[in-house]
């Protein structure tokens, strides 16, 4: 035992004693140079410190490999999930549109008629709107007076506006068949596009340049470097959550509306909401940031055409807010929806809210209760709006969109009265935007031979982080309640110290922040002993797969 | 929040609370006062002589909801009736399956044999793109879906009581709906015009049909996942030389077996589609058979032939409830027969079939009979779902669609 324990303990030894390696030392001739290369100059301050040291973990998340590392790389810096500003589709509270526009950078323009890019398609619409007229007209009949439908109502929300929505979904199906069904042989993407009943929309993304909360001054107040910089907006998480009652998407994306190079200018410029989210009527909630269009990463058609939305929220609102500020909502939400949707697709391409696009994309979205229907054309330049950037950035996106325009006066006795055809032809003609193969690499960020989990080649690799992603999007409850500092703690430890004489064990009396948590700061699974690999082996526990962020 | 931690340190109000406990049983001291009172001539009174008078009960105020509260099931329900229904939903099953839904609905089965145009229409080679839409309908359906919702407990049954972790994923409404919504899309798409003008396609209505069989009142209530109508009722030219099979002696047991008896129902079927519509004759139903929804009454796992027999009531409960409407409540021996085609489907396996509604008389075995052609278990693919982390399509086959396709443009 004593001469095992010697015979290691010389072997150490030996490790620092003998050097075991030994170069010679160079002598480079042209170590010198003309003009002398200094390195670069760096800012040595707390500031420029800090922005490098985001700028790298924005440059590190752009280098990983796969969209679905690049989630998991979003939601690192929390175990809990971010505190994020919970944005739904169908509540949009009273005079909502600045702050809509600021957090989705987009510029607002009402239109009467379709941009100049749809002006092509006009005649053939025309052409459709005369074949199909008379089988809308007879779906809108049928689907108000002919068959009965049991809609399932739920507590959650008014009966009011679950009905109008019931009855939009049911019109919305009918009248996607008939336009489908007749363009398939006239136009070739129609046949190949997949149409999604009820899919998941989700968006996350951050926004800086928010009014700082008061919480975060009193934090910073206790440092004294940070006494002038106690004012410094921060960024916020933003999640986006929408349910369209269709949407319908291509393998190859739709052509921009405007040049690229229109997206910087000062023209489209959105002015700056800084106001706390809360003070216009936004909650917060915990969760893992996520962003789905509607299907998982390798799904063959990734861009998306058009979707419908329901409109049945404005009839929730409060009639004292008017119906100025009811059009508003509607913007307000073909905005968001628009802007969600195009964010979720573009991650699947590989950027990210740290790393901007590099081409437009663009999608259609139509807003309707089956009787008024609205529709925008929306194009997304930018996704870059954090903190650093949010000034800086030049680009801007654009949203194009009607008023509500009515395709039917009312329905009596099985006959449609005041059809109007102008708004079907609009509809069509939205069917009728060929998605185009763009010239450019469109995943300019995603690696060469692994672009999805389900590329990379090590099995335990992709197993793990396949079961990883989808757990962490799923957002399901933690096993274990959050951590919380109850009110009597509150009360007796921090605000009145009475109880000085017990040993500091929670958090906050030992100064640690339990939702600074990293994501992987966890034990992994255990390995059991009779599971590890023989002969013997010291491995305790299984390997984790987390990106290197 | 464990409460018994907290109790255990300082905490007001569990002191509050306490301390009313405390208070609130106090004994009244005698202080002295009435014999000082009575030594100077005041009468003295007991004060509970005044407040011996119980406070009147008050009205109960009737608090009007945000919502209608459904009537109490009773015996003054308008609904109620004496009479028990025997009740079969689209969620239940009969015991015996395929020989106890012909006894019921009276029809005899030509079993792997579908009408002969059927049989030709799908042999027609549909092209590529095609199928590569149904590829992609049938990735989208299990793997490429983005539902997240709790899926049915994983039960080993070496170990009944060991939980294993909850999964997450697609539910089987959710993969059906998808599946067959996207295959009949293409279908649609890839039609000629004619065929899809003169059809509508509606989905999730309704179908009530109540009739008397051997003095027993039995109502069958279902939902059509998809149901295309066409207008004109379907057609087709059906050989009568076949070897059909009979229907079966159930004895002992009853053809009722299995459907609870009901009290509270109406005795008018219904068809979802008014007859003002023009195109409202049924052509194809489908029917979603998802497992975690459709059960035995009495617990035990759903059989083959049972699921079968779900496909025959199905078909029997839209031909009736649309004869019904055609033809009168009280209509016997139809003047001419109803043809309905119906898809099932599992997602996976399909079974096809076509109901021929020759009579709603069903007493008894003899007179005209329903018949049920039916080709069953057709395999759409072997398997598709993310196997170890790569989503997987495993035998796709061809033949599925074509049958589909027949059952549409026929």
């Amino acid at each position: 035992m004593h001469l095992y324990k010697m015979h290691r303990k010389i072997t150490n030894l030996k490790k620092i004693l003998i050097r075991r390696y030994s170069q010679a030392a160079l002598l480079d001739q042209n170590e010198y140079t003309e003009t002398p290369e200094y390195p670069p100059i760096l800012d040595m301050s707390l500031k420029a410190r800090k922005l490098r040291e985001r700028e790298k973990l924005h440059e590190k998340i752009k280098n990983v490999n796969t969209v679905e590392e690049k989630q998991i790389a979003l939601n690192m810096p929390r175990y809990y999930g971010w505190k994020c500003v919970m944005l739904h589709e169908d509540k949009v509270p009273y005079n909502a549109m600045p702050m809509i526009q600021c957090y989705t950078r987009s510029h607002f323009i009402p239109i009467e008629k379709l941009p100049p890019t749809y002006t092509e398609s006009a005649l053939t619409a025309e052409i459709v709107v005369k074949e199909i007229k008379n089988l809308v007209e007879d779906a809108i009949c049928i689907e108000h007076e002919g068959v009965d439908h049991s809609f399932a109502v739920t507590l959650e929300k008014p009966v009011e506006s679950q009905k109008s929505d019931a009855l939009a979904n049911v019109l919305v199906k009918q009248i996607n068949r008939i336009i489908t069904n007749n363009l398939a042989d006239k136009v070739p993407h129609i046949l190949s596009a997949q149409v999604d009943y009820d899919p998941r929309h989700e968006a996350f993304w951050f926004v800086g340049g928010v009014d700082v909360p008061s919480n975060v001054i009193k934090w910073r107040k206790q440092y004294p470097w940070l006494k002038d910089r106690l004012d410094e907006p921060v960024d916020r998480p933003v999640q986006y959550l929408g349910a369209p009652f269709l949407a319908m998407r291509s393998h190859f994306p739709l052509k921009p509306i405007l040049e690229y190079s229109e997206a910087e200018n000062p023209e489209f410029k959105v002015p700056k909401f800084t106001y706390k989210p809360d003070t216009v009527g936004y909650f917060h909630a915990y969760r893992h940031g996520t962003n789905i269009p509607g299907y998982w990463p390798g799904d063959h058609d990734e861009f998306g055409l058009l979707s419908y939305h329901g409109r049945g929220h404005i009839l929730n609102r409060n009639v004292s807010f008017g119906t100025e500020d009811n059009l508003e909502a509607l913007h307000c939400q073909a905005m968001l929806a628009s802007f969600g949707w195009l964010l979720a697709q573009a991650n699947y391409q590989g950027f990210t809210t740290y790393n901007d696009l590099t081409y437009p994309l663009v999608t259609q979205t139509i807003i309707t209760d089956g009787q008024l229907w609205s529709f925008y054309a929306y194009q997304l330049n930018t996704i870059l709006m954090h903190n650093e950037k949010i000034d800086e950035n030049p680009k801007h996106n654009i949203c194009f969109g009607t008023k509500p325009l009515k395709l039917y006066e009312k329905v009596e006795n099985g006959k449609v009265y005041g059809f109007n055809e102008d708004v079907l032809k609009l509809l069509v003609q939205l069917y009728l935007n060929t998605p185009e193969e763009r010239e450019y690499d469109l995943k300019p960020y995603l690696g060469r031979e692994e672009q999805v989990i389900a590329d990379i080649e090590d099995d335990n690799k992709r197993c793990w982080l396949e079961k990883r992603y989808k757990h962490l999007v799923s957002n399901r409850p933690k096993h274990l309640l959050l951590p919380e500092i109850y009110l009597w703690e509150k009360i007796y430890k921090i605000e009145h110290k009475t109880r000085f004489f017990e040993p500091n064990r929670r958090p906050f009396e030992l100064g640690i922040n339990p939702f600074k948590r990293r994501l992987n700061e966890h034990l992994p699974p255990y390995i059991p002993k009779a599971l590890r690999p023989y002969p013997k082996h010291k491995k305790k526990f299984e390997t984790t797969y987390y990106p290197d962020v | 929040m464990k409460l018994s931690q907290v109790l255990n340190r300082q905490h007001i109000g569990f002191m509050f609370k306490k301390h009313w406990l405390v208070q609130g049983k106090r004994v009244p001291i005698d202080t002295g006062v009435e014999e000082v009172l009575r030594a100077k001539g005041i009468p003295v009174e007991d004060a509970l002589e005044f407040v011996k008078e119980k406070p009147e009960p008050r009205e109960r105020i009737n608090i009007v909801g945000q919502y209608e509260q459904p009537l109490p099931l009773d015996q003054n329900h308008p609904d109620y009736k004496e009479r028990p229904c025997y009740t079969l939903k689209n969620t239940n099953v009969l015991l015996e399956g395929i020989a106890q839904a012909q006894v019921i609905t009276k029809t005899i089965l030509a079993e792997d044999k579908l009408p002969q145009k059927i049989e030709e229409l799908a042999e027609v080679v549909a092209p590529k793109t095609v199928h590569d839409g149904v590829k992609k309908a049938i990735l989208s359906a299990n793997v490429f879906d983005t539902e997240q919702k709790k899926l049915p407990k994983i039960k080993d049954p070496e170990r009944p009581a060991y939980n294993f972790p909850r999964i997450l994923g697609i539910t089987d409404r959710r993969r059906n709906q998808i599946l067959t919504n996207k295959i009949l899309q293409l279908v649609e798409r890839s039609s000629d015009t004619e065929a899809t003008l003169s059809k509508y396609v509606v989905n999730d209505v309704e179908c009530k049909t109540v009739f008397d069989k051997e003095d027993d009142l039995i109502q069958f209530q279902d939902v059509s996942n998809i149901l295309v109508t066409s207008n004109k009722p379907l057609t087709h030219d059906t050989e009568k030389d076949i070897p059909f099979v009979e229907i079966p002696d159930l004895y002992p047991i009853k053809h009722t077996i299995t459907m609870p008896p009901e009290h509270f129902y109406t005795e008018t079927s219904k068809y979802p589609i008014r007859p003002t519509v023009s195109m409202r004759h049924p052509h194809t139903t489908w029917l979603h058979f998802n497992s975690t929804e459709v059960n035995n009454i009495y617990e035990t796992p759903v059989t083959l032939p049972q699921i079968l027999g779900r496909s025959l009531t199905h078909a029997f409960t839209v031909a009736t409830s649309y004869a019904k409407q055609l033809y009168g409540e009280n209509v016997k021996d139809l003047p001419e027969p109803v043809y309905i085609n119906c898809i099932q489907t599992d997602g996976q396996n399909y079974h096809f079939g076509v109901l021929e509604l020759n009579t709603l008389n069903l007493d008894g075995k003899e007179g005209a009979t329903n018949v049920w052609y039916c080709k069953n278990n057709l395999k759409l693919y072997d398997s598709s779902r993310y196997f170890s982390g790569m989503p997987v399509l495993e035998n796709y086959n061809p033949k599925v669609y074509g049958y589909i396709n027949a059952f549409y443009n026929c």
